[in-house]
């Protein structure tokens, strides 16, 4: 059947007006987080130039100390969380489907929603500037400081409140990115055919997934210490701050390689592009970037190196430290050997990447220099620091950043940039950023701290910092003059013809700008290149015609190829839900008991909670298939509709989504055995507060129902409603065992960390199971009403992978509060 | 760990998972090794702790790099094919996580442990 174009248009319709909200597009969702990334960054950028203006002259009564603090909190939190991560993540949003040769992300709906939780979170967080509340203890919030002694007021429970929301948008995209590479590329892209791009966002995505959990958990553990009392960080009731600064530098430090793969990838794109040759060293840089992804992950105490952890301590994470620029060398030298190989156009996305190999070279050599112990004792939390941050973050991220946004205007706006006005803008930014940041790193060797909001004339510092004020407003003119090409270009730039660098990618395919849809019809690719514009280097490309892909929409539904993760072999027909308020509604909900929680009202914050997990539920249920699409026919000739298999990409995502808790969950264990082994006032009370046979009890029926499970995926599935409830019995059983067991577990959490950790790990058991039960009582619900069935069993396995992790936490609890502390013999 | 396919996929992670669970070993242990039963400084390196975590490195290391020569093998096997990208990818890696184990390890042999 042919689909005409009307077709097509209807079903990947986008409503305008406030419907608007509805839409779920990668395309628009997309966007919308990199324009909501550019305001947030132009607000981060404003405090920076205030925080210019007080320092250019010595002694200066410009602002007070007050809101010094305020501001470089906020100008950090702001760049990091509501700008860098986002505006990248968003990038990856939009042009993963287009370079994979997809329709859409595996997960539409989670998309948008991780976007109204970005949108929310950032917000609440910058209200707090206009209550003059705003967070002041630094962007790491370290602790004592940010603790209700030291900060009574909310403005650190904005930071802790807003983040946390934030978080869940890096997460969610980061799962989605991660399922939609794995599981939607088009037929024949297999991983070795995948482009850079792509195995840049999978890493950076696994990264997110493992990356974020323990900050968020720092921040509830922070939050629960400020706001209920409990004890985590407080040292004279068994605490220790320097838990904090684990959870957060656990967090931190991948978030800077967080930040420069995706960005790394957008080098990794452009360069063999404008070189005109293919890169060099392909499976040089995959590894490369698999690499700096683990690595990443070993360097997090050289945040650490002067809280008196032992020196040999201090050599693992140093030589990691220096071990992670080998792989960041290797990528440096496979882009400048293909620069040399090839013959580069100096076009307007190329002095961004000449900006961006000078600057970020240079920072990760001073990155180098401090990873050695004694020379970072010595600049330690000096301008010197301040600026080798800057000199990697801009130069890694910012550089190529705007780089890739010029190279995919044509695809943004179907317009050519203003070369002139380019120009411009990249000699005003990168003549404004060296005077700026250069200097500033004399400025620290001459021993200037950070975060002082003023200086005595005299000590050496006048001048440089002057300069740098200068160079600062220099690189504001820079971003000005950015702004305003990519503003008028929209108008009067010049009409972008097809494929107008001369791109080998499949996005370069697409009509510029691109239907909602992207692809009429999904290609087949046996090729890296699947755009022959390498004369003499695509060899491995067939001349032979290839199958193209779904070609038909005439049944409505919006649908993508699933494909084998490593093979990209089609396997299944993958349906994407459409436009949808729950994505929205949630998101709002649980705005709204962010707001609650922040202002302390925790009955009404109880009532906001109910409703979330209702609306929660109500998604999920109305997300699943209708029987009328689940059972329609499909055609022969493609591969058959996702829900008809096991193996869908739900379950990919509830396994992503379970790998993150599971990171959240290391954290906490790691929180315990660090508590336990190094806070100076840890006591263990003289008896276990914990019932062993109630906790026993829950990892049995945990274990029952995941076989429960387990048996009904294998067929005949008759009396599946029944069975199901059972499994619901043993479930709703372990719940109330668990709060039998919180209930009659004498904790003092107000007292000893020990309690409060011990809760706190409780309640993340509880939550899980009743996650599961929650799901299980909905899937009974659901084939009672023959939405799941023999026929229809793709939602069994994702249910049942709950209770297998309810399972592991449950054995592990067990484990490791109750056996492994009696065979130490501190009870 | 050896019996995973040289091509099956969860290679291309599975070494520099290996090197960060060594490496929080290292430096879990060592830290519980300190709380519990620091040696005299003067003993420098030659210590229990130290001789154990060497121990332990040099394990892995030789560990890790068996899974490369397995890897690789099965990179040149003739049916590898397509897989051999995965394989020969997921050799070097092991290599990179057996040099990062034992570079990450070598002050081991200098430093005394809870100083």
């Amino acid at each position: 059947m042919t689909t005409t174009v009307q077709t097509r248009e209807k079903v990947w319709h986008n409503p305008r007006g406030w419907r608007a909200l509805t839409v779920v597009s990668h395309t628009n969702i997309g966007r919308r987080f990199m324009l909501t990334g550019l305001f947030f960054f132009l607000v981060g950028g404003l405090m920076a130039m205030l925080m210019r203006a007080q320092l250019a002259f010595p002694d200066q009564a410009f602002m007070s100390a007050e809101i010094y603090n305020q501001l470089f909190t906020m100008h950090g939190t702001i760049m990091m969380f509501l700008f860098a991560l986002p505006m990248l993540e968003g990038l990856g949003m939009y042009m993963v489907p287009k370079l994979i040769g997809a329709r859409d992300l595996a997960f539409p709906r989670l998309g948008a929603f991780g976007y109204y939780c970005y949108l929310f979170g950032g917000l609440i967080l910058l209200s707090s500037v206009a209550l003059a509340m705003a967070p002041d203890s630094g962007w790491f919030m370290y602790t004592p400081l940010s603790s209700d002694v030291f900060s009574p007021g909310l403005n650190s429970d904005f930071w802790l409140l807003g983040v946390t929301f934030v978080e869940i948008a890096a997460v969610t995209a980061g799962i989605e990115l991660m399922v939609s590479i794995l599981k939607t590329r088009t037929a024949g892209m297999s991983l070795s055919r995948m482009p850079l791009m792509a195995w840049y966002l999978l890493v950076t995505s696994v990264m997110v997934v493992f990356g974020f959990p323990p900050l968020i958990l720092g921040s509830i553990l922070l939050e629960l210490e400020r706001a209920g009392g409990l004890a985590f960080f407080d040292v004279a009731r068994g605490g220790d701050p320097l838990l904090w600064q684990h959870l957060f530098w656990l967090f931190g430090h991948p978030e800077v390689y967080i930040i420069f793969l995706p960005a790394a990838g957008l080098v990794s794109t452009l360069i063999p592009v404008f070189a005109r040759r293919p890169i060099i060293g392909y499976r040089a840089l995959v590894l490369a970037v698999i690499t700096t992804g683990f690595i990443s992950f070993g360097l997090w105490v050289h945040h650490m190196f002067t809280v008196g952890i032992p020196k040999l301590a201090q050599a693992f994470f140093s030589v990691a430290s220096m071990l992670v620029a080998v792989p960041t060398a290797v990528q440096i030298f496979a882009w400048l050997a293909t620069l040399w190989a090839g013959r580069p156009r100096f076009s307007l996305p190329m002095l961004w990447i000449f900006g961006f190999l000078v600057v970020f070279v240079f920072g990760g050599l001073t990155g180098v220099m401090l990873a050695l112990v004694p020379f970072n004792w010595q600049v330690h939390d000096t301008h010197f620091v301040v600026a080798h941050m800057h000199y990697v973050l801009i130069g890694g991220m910012l550089f190529p950043l705007v780089a890739g946004i010029y190279y995919y205007l044509p695809l943004f706006t179907g317009r050519m940039p203003s070369m002139q006005l380019g120009r411009w803008g990249f000699w005003l930014f990168f003549i404004g950023f060296n005077v700026t940041f250069l200097i500033m790193h004399f400025t620290g060797l001459m021993g200037m701290p950070r975060r002082v909001y003023t200086y005595e004339a005299g000590l050496g510092w006048d001048i440089p910092n002057l300069i740098s004020s200068i160079g600062g407003f220099i690189m504001t003119a820079g971003v000005g003059m950015v702004l305003l090409d990519l503003v008028l270009h929209g108008r009067y730039g010049r009409k972008a013809p097809a494929n107008p660098w001369q791109g080998d990618t499949l996005e370069w395919t697409l009509r510029l700008p691109p239907p909602n849809w992207n692809f009429d019809t999904l290609p087949t690719v046996n090729s890296r290149h699947p755009l022959p514009v390498f004369p003499g280097h695509n060899t491995d490309a067939s001349t032979e015609p290839m199958p193209s892909w779904l070609p038909d929409m005439s049944h409505g539904r919006r649908e993508t190829l699933g494909c084998h993760p490593v093979s990209g072999k089609p396997v299944s027909t993958i349906h994407l839900p459409g436009n949808s308020w729950w994505p929205f509604v949630c998101a709002l909900s649980l705005a709204v008991l962010c707001v609650l929680l922040l202002i302390r009202a925790y009955p009404l914050a109880a009532a906001s909670a109910t409703l979330s997990v209702a609306l929660l539920s109500a998604w999920s249920w109305y997300n699943g298939p209708r029987k009328a699409h689940a059972l329609a026919p499909s055609d022969p000739d493609q591969p058959p509709l996702h829900f008809r298999g096991l193996d869908s990409p739900g379950l990919w995502g509830a396994n992503a989504g379970l790998m993150a808790s599971g990171s959240l969950f290391m954290s906490m264990l790691f929180g315990w055995f660090y508590l336990w082994t190094v806070a100076p006032l840890w006591q263990f009370p003289e008896q276990t507060p914990l019932h062993w046979p109630l906790l026993t009890g829950v990892a049995l029926l945990c274990s029952l129902a995941a076989w429960g499970y387990r048996r009904l995926l294998t067929p005949p599935k008759q009396g599946l409603t029944r069975s199901v409830l059972i499994i619901a019995g043993a479930g709703a059983l372990a719940l109330m065992l668990l709060v039998a067991q919180i209930r009659l577990a004498p904790l003092a959490v107000r007292e000893q960390a020990h309690d409060a950790i011990l809760l706190v790990m409780l309640l993340y058991l509880l939550m899980h199971v009743g996650v599961a039960l929650l799901a299980t009582l909905l899937q009974a619900r659901r084939a009672a009403l023959g939405l799941v069935s023999a026929e229809l069993s793709y939602e069994l396995p994702i249910v049942r992978q709950l209770w297998r992790y309810a399972v592991l936490v449950a054995w592990a609890l067990l484990l490791v509060l109750i056996a492994f502390p009696l065979s130490w013999g501190v009870y | 760990m050896l019996r995973i396919p040289p091509h099956h996929p969860i290679q291309l992670p599975l070494g520099l998972v290996i090197w960060a669970t060594w490496f929080v070993a290292v430096y879990g242990g060592l830290s519980v090794s300190c709380a519990l039963a620091a040696p005299d400084p003067a003993a420098g390196p030659l210590t229990p702790i130290n001789a154990l975590l060497g121990l332990l490195t040099l394990v892995v290391t030789l560990f890790l790099l068996a899974m490369a020569r397995y890897c690789w093998r099965g990179a040149s096997a003739p049916e590898a094919g397509e897989h051999a990208f995965i394989a020969r990818l997921a050799g070097a890696a092991h290599v990179i996580a057996a040099v990062s184990t034992l570079a990450t390890g070598l002050p081991i042999l200098v430093l005394p442990p809870c100083v």
